[in-house]
């Protein structure tokens, strides 16, 4: 892996050409991206007004922001197992960083939230929602958030070579995941005592950390930025340990 | 042209492959195996204790049945597979072509694969851009890469796999029975190419089940048996025992 950074042009290209089927498949591609985000907040403020009723201001933009969260991450872990998986062959026959797969999936994975962040600030600017200048932390969030996700990618990507089943289950953990996670729902809704299921959940802090600067226009509270912080590093540490430990065998097992 | 200096060096290098007795593709089945404490595993040694080294501007053929191990010793070499036991250590960029085209995306067009597979193979946007024309030139594939590469025959895609791979001088070149393919005009570019390669100092290893290749092409030659090495002298000592081997009329001393 501390050769990645010879291999920073193969990246790049991995990104563009992830970024290129994405958008050519369908023809409206590119709108969809923001578009998809934007059907599912219709939805759910529909639903979740008009059925179950919690009094959070601005519902729209809370949801928003959470299935953006939502959508990088976990489009990004099945797709960077999916892109190790769908390379293995390749690993067999020239000996190239194995990393450089996920990591591409994640960065191609920042550059389609970025490119949702257009339609939120339209719906920022729609609803009168005030911008506050703590959206200047979002990099950091963002960067927070990419981190984490790398890590967990490079910790299950090699799975997911070695079962053929691997996505399957992730996807079950997923679908339990978002429930687990409040992102169109508020942790005031969680009966108290199932509120530590959540209050645990290692991916609530990262998502609070991106959405506070845009939903409470503050810059999140030490509390969940530590948390934040903590839980980023350990995923990233274990992500990498566990690559580094499992990537050598993947040419044997294609 | 070879001197002293060692570019590729093995020392007690094994390789094994551990195949699971029972077959464990899912994950599910492995948590069962797993904590029934059921999991076993068959032990498969591909190469066994090999020792050799290699000189710079050595040309070096391996021979052998098939399952002797002569893939997975290039692979080793390359860089692909990381030996179980031992040591390998290269000098200098490797440019393995154990297969023409592997990397190769049918969906993008023949440029951009020039410069997906170059990248692959651990070159910059800029060196290729510099050497764009010379591959193109190559390859003599012309117009046709402008198109989605899904529409070539095999001849082409081995012209354009062996055009990038070797479109810079290495210092190590490993091939691995890829020249059957391609007409014959191609082949003797690819043999003229090599043969430069060789003039210009590259290390080159050669697996190949044609004896004449091997004859052609290099001075030394190893012969593997089992994953262990039978031989390793010049060409003629080691085919001539070769030869005989698979006639019948020699047998290997068994370790």
């Amino acid at each position: 892996m501390t050769d990645l950074l010879s291999y920073r042009d193969l990246v790049f290209a991995l990104v563009v050409r992830d970024l290129k089927v994405r958008y050519r498949r369908s023809t409206i591609g590119f709108l969809w991206t923001m578009l998809q985000p934007l059907l599912t907040m219709l939805v759910l403020s529909m639903v979740f007004s008009a059925l179950f009723r919690f009094d959070l201001p601005n519902y729209p933009v809370y949801a928003l922001a959470g299935i953006m969260f939502w959508n990088f991450f976990s489009q990004s872990i099945i797709s960077s197992m999916n892109s190790l998986k769908g390379n293995a062959h390749l690993l067999t026959k020239i000996p190239v960083p194995k990393a450089v797969f996920p990591l591409a999936t994640v960065i191609a994975g920042i550059v389609n939230l970025l490119f949702a962040m257009v339609p939120l600030f339209a719906i920022l600017v729609v609803t009168g929602h005030s911008i506050r200048p703590a959206v200047l932390f979002l990099p950091v969030s963002i960067l927070l958030a990419a981190l984490f996700t790398l890590g967990a990618g490079l910790l299950l990507s090699p799975m997911a070579v070695f079962f053929y089943d691997t996505i399957e289950m992730i996807n079950v953990v997923m679908t339990l995941l978002v429930y687990m996670t409040p992102i169109f729902y508020p942790m005031e809704i969680v009966p108290e005592h199932y509120r530590w299921a959540v209050r645990f959940n290692p991916l609530r802090s990262v998502l609070e950390v991106f959405r506070d600067p845009i939903y409470n226009g503050k810059i999140p509270p030490v509390s969940h930025l530590t948390v934040a912080i903590v839980v980023t590093v350990l995923a990233l540490v274990v992500g990498v340990v566990a690559f580094r430990r499992s990537s050598d065998r993947i040419p044997f097992y294609v | 042209m070879t001197t002293d200096r060692k570019v590729v060096e093995v020392r007690g290098m094994s390789l094994c492959y551990r195949l699971a007795k029972q077959k464990i593709p899912s994950l599910k089945e492995y948590a069962i195996h797993f904590i029934r404490g059921s999991l076993a595993y068959e032990e498969l040694w591909a190469l066994r204790d090999l020792s050799l080294s290699i000189g710079e501007g050595e040309t070096v053929g391996v021979v052998g049945r098939n399952g002797a191990g002569k893939s997975t010793l290039l692979k080793v070499v390359s860089g692909v597979l990381k030996p179980s036991r031992g040591t390998v250590t290269r000098r200098g960029w490797v440019a393995p072509i154990l297969e023409l085209g592997t990397g190769f995306d049918f969906e993008l067009t023949g440029y951009e694969n020039i410069y997906l597979n170059a990248l692959l193979l651990g070159r910059q946007r800029k060196e290729i851009d510099e050497r764009l024309e010379q591959i193109v030139e190559f390859s003599g594939l012309g117009d046709f890469l402008r198109s989605p590469i899904r529409n070539y025959s095999t001849g082409m895609l081995a012209r354009l796999g062996f055009s990038i791979a070797t479109a810079w001088k290495p210092d190590v070149l490993i091939l691995d029975e890829v020249l059957g393919v391609g007409d014959a005009r191609f082949l003797k570019r690819c043999e003229q190419r090599i043969e430069g390669f060789h003039q210009a100092g590259t290390t080159i290893l050669i697996v190949s089940h044609d004896p004449d290749a091997v004859r052609k092409n290099c001075r030394r030659c190893l012969w593997l048996e089992q994953g262990r090495m039978v031989a390793d002298g010049p060409t003629e000592e080691t085919l001539d025992r070769y030869k005989r081997f698979s006639e019948g009329k020699e047998t290997v001393p068994q370790v």
